[in-house]
């Protein structure tokens, strides 16, 4: 009996291999509905970026040390002298903004094409929670590195937490472990960064996969008249859609190396507590939150503004509950349609807003110094530099 | 069912009871040390009460941020005396820096600006700076929280 035999009658002695294998067999060559394309790869995508996010985390893990004295430090040493450091640090940075826009798209398609309406609404809520999470390993891998932007980021982010009704204050202290940002809050966002994230993820991506396999991908077909899938019309899982992925996977390691190489992050200058730099703005994925912030004032304004910030999670989360309407279609939804481009356009309209904010721009030939809310100043042409007169 | 109530519990229902009381009491005494030890401990930072360095050497006017417990002050010579303002602005937390032309703070993040004391005069912080206590003993300068 050779060695392979050998093993496989071990394991067939102990246990049901031949169910173990019809599993397998099941799910690897499952029948996806025929018209499953390139579209439906952004699932795939989030999940090779959460896989390729643990890797470079890990490595990163190697040399890091999260402590006020040594995380900035640590980081120059990385990117300096440990060989391909620079790298897996590039790669991890760049790879938190790619995947928070990847969970983004992969939404925006499932809301668009209805795929969250009966039987899969579950998934979509799963998903909603897979997006938030993701958004917090952003905002908690943010301070990590101790530079003063992270610093006074993070300040102002978690300021933003006591103005919640009752508990704010509290709330505050307990994120940062006291009351300013300090060593006690990079071991917070540390910790919750490397170990509380990545399993909590990792269980909901299980929850949100083994949901998305039960019920199959969804057609454009009306609620709870959908046509049984005929296997001989369905599209094998492997190896077509397969396929699709690994080009997917050998494209996004192209994007992250260039993107790593062509325009890499910068360590900036070690956090100083006792020092406000100008011009601190979050990463581009808080930016609508950040403007919308803004227009609430006062006291009862804050209240407003937090408010303001979590409807849309909260309508997120409710949505497959809230719209039950039988189409799926989106040219047979204009309202459910409407409302998520309203929502979308909103969203990247507060963000552009946000991101000129307190800068100066220049539109139709005239400069103008956008004011904190966002509106245009012309600045008049005294103190112009030179705007192209035609 | 008013009946039921006066029926003494089978000795299943009670036994249901108790196992369920003492999961939750269990439960209860595993997590209250649990957050208990989430709670962030003793304030970190320094001492309460802090001497300003080389105040006697500031001119009229001039500003400097210290570090009293875990805030930021800043501390402004008039030629009055000493004031002492937290330097954390009341809107979203960043520091405010002294600006001996305009005798005002100024608030990087968001452009507001407070007077010399601490009042709001533009931008969005809803509350003034608190002040600090200032005590000068002989040439020393010591502040503390109010
Ligand atoms: C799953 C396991 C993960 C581990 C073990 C991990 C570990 C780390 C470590 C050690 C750092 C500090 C080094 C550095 O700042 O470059 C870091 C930074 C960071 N992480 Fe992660 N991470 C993980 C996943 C993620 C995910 C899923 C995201 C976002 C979607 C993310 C976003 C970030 C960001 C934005 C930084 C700051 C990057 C920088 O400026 O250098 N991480 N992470
Ligand atoms: S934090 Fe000072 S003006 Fe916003």
């Amino acid at each position: 009996m050779g060695l392979g035999k050998s093993v496989k009658q071990f394991f067939d002695d102990r246990f049901d291999t031949k169910l173990a294998a019809e599993l397998f067999t099941k799910q690897a060559f499952k029948r996806l509905p025929p018209r499953t394309g390139w579209l439906h790869v952004f699932g795939s995508l989030s999940l090779l970026l959460f896989i390729s996010q643990t890797i470079t985390g890990i490595m990163l893990l190697i040399y890091y040390r999260p402590t006020p004295e040594a995380a900035h430090k640590s980081i120059q040493y990385i990117t300096a002298e440990v060989q391909f450091g620079w790298m897996y640090r590039q790669i991890h940075a760049w790879g938190a903004s790619v995947m928070i826009m990847a969970v983004i798209i992969h939404m925006i398609r499932t809301f668009f094409m209805g795929s969250y309406k009966k039987p899969r609404e579950l998934t979509w809520v799963t998903g909603v929670i897979l997006f938030i999470l993701t958004i917090t390993f952003g905002f908690t891998g943010y301070l990590l590195p101790w530079n003063q932007i992270a610093f006074w980021a993070t300040t102002v982010g978690t300021e933003s937490a006591n103005k919640v009704p009752v508990i704010g204050d509290w709330l505050q202290y307990f994120l940062r472990g006291g009351d300013a940002v300090t060593g006690e809050t990079l071991s917070r966002f540390f910790v919750v960064h490397v170990i509380i994230l990545p399993w909590a993820l990792t269980g909901v991506i299980a929850v949100h996969l083994f949901l998305m396999r039960l019920n199959n991908l969804a057609t454009l077909e009306r609620v709870d008249e959908e046509v049984p899938l005929k296997p001989e019309h369905g599209i094998p899982f492997f190896p077509v859609h397969v396929t699709k992925e690994g080009v997917v996977a050998v494209l996004l390691l192209a994007v992250l190396v260039t993107l790593a190489v062509v325009y890499p992050w910068e360590i900036g200058e070690p956090a100083n507590p006792l020092e406000t730099p100008p011009h601190i703005k979050p990463e581009w994925y808080f930016l609508p939150s950040y403007q919308l912030l803004k227009y609430f004032e006062g006291t009862y304004g804050a209240l407003m503004g937090i408010i303001g910030c979590s409807v849309p999670f909260v309508l997120l989360l409710l949505w497959p509950f809230l719209d039950r309407g039988k189409e799926r279609h989106p040219k047979k939804r204009p309202l459910a349609v409407g409302f998520g481009l309203f929502g979308l356009l909103g969203a990247m309209f507060l963000g552009y807003l946000g991101h000129i904010s307190e800068t100066e721009q220049t539109f139709f030939g005239k400069r103008y110094h956008i004011t904190l809310k966002g509106w245009p100043v012309p600045l008049d042409d005294a103190t112009d530099e030179a705007p192209p007169k035609h | 069912m008013p009946n039921d109530m006066n029926k003494p519990p089978s000795r299943r229902g009670f036994l249901d009871l108790i196992l369920a009381l003492g999961t939750f009491i269990t439960t209860v005494a595993v997590a209250i040390p649990g957050l208990m030890y989430l709670w962030p401990a003793a304030k970190g930072g320094g001492p309460d009460k802090v001497e300003v360095e080389g105040a006697s050497n500031m001119a009229p006017g001039q500003g400097k941020t210290i570090q009293v417990g875990s805030q930021a002050v800043v501390v402004v010579r008039h030629r009055g005396g000493f004031k002492a303002y937290s330097a954390v602005c009341t809107h979203l937390g960043c520091l405010v820096k002294w600006e001996q032309s305009s005798k005002s703070f100024l608030c990087p993040c968001h452009a507001a600006v407070f007077d010399e004391n601490g009042k709001v005069v533009s931008g969005p912080p809803p509350a003034p700076l608190p002040e600090f206590v200032v005590k000068e003993i002989g040439d020393k300068v010591f502040v503390s929280a109010a």
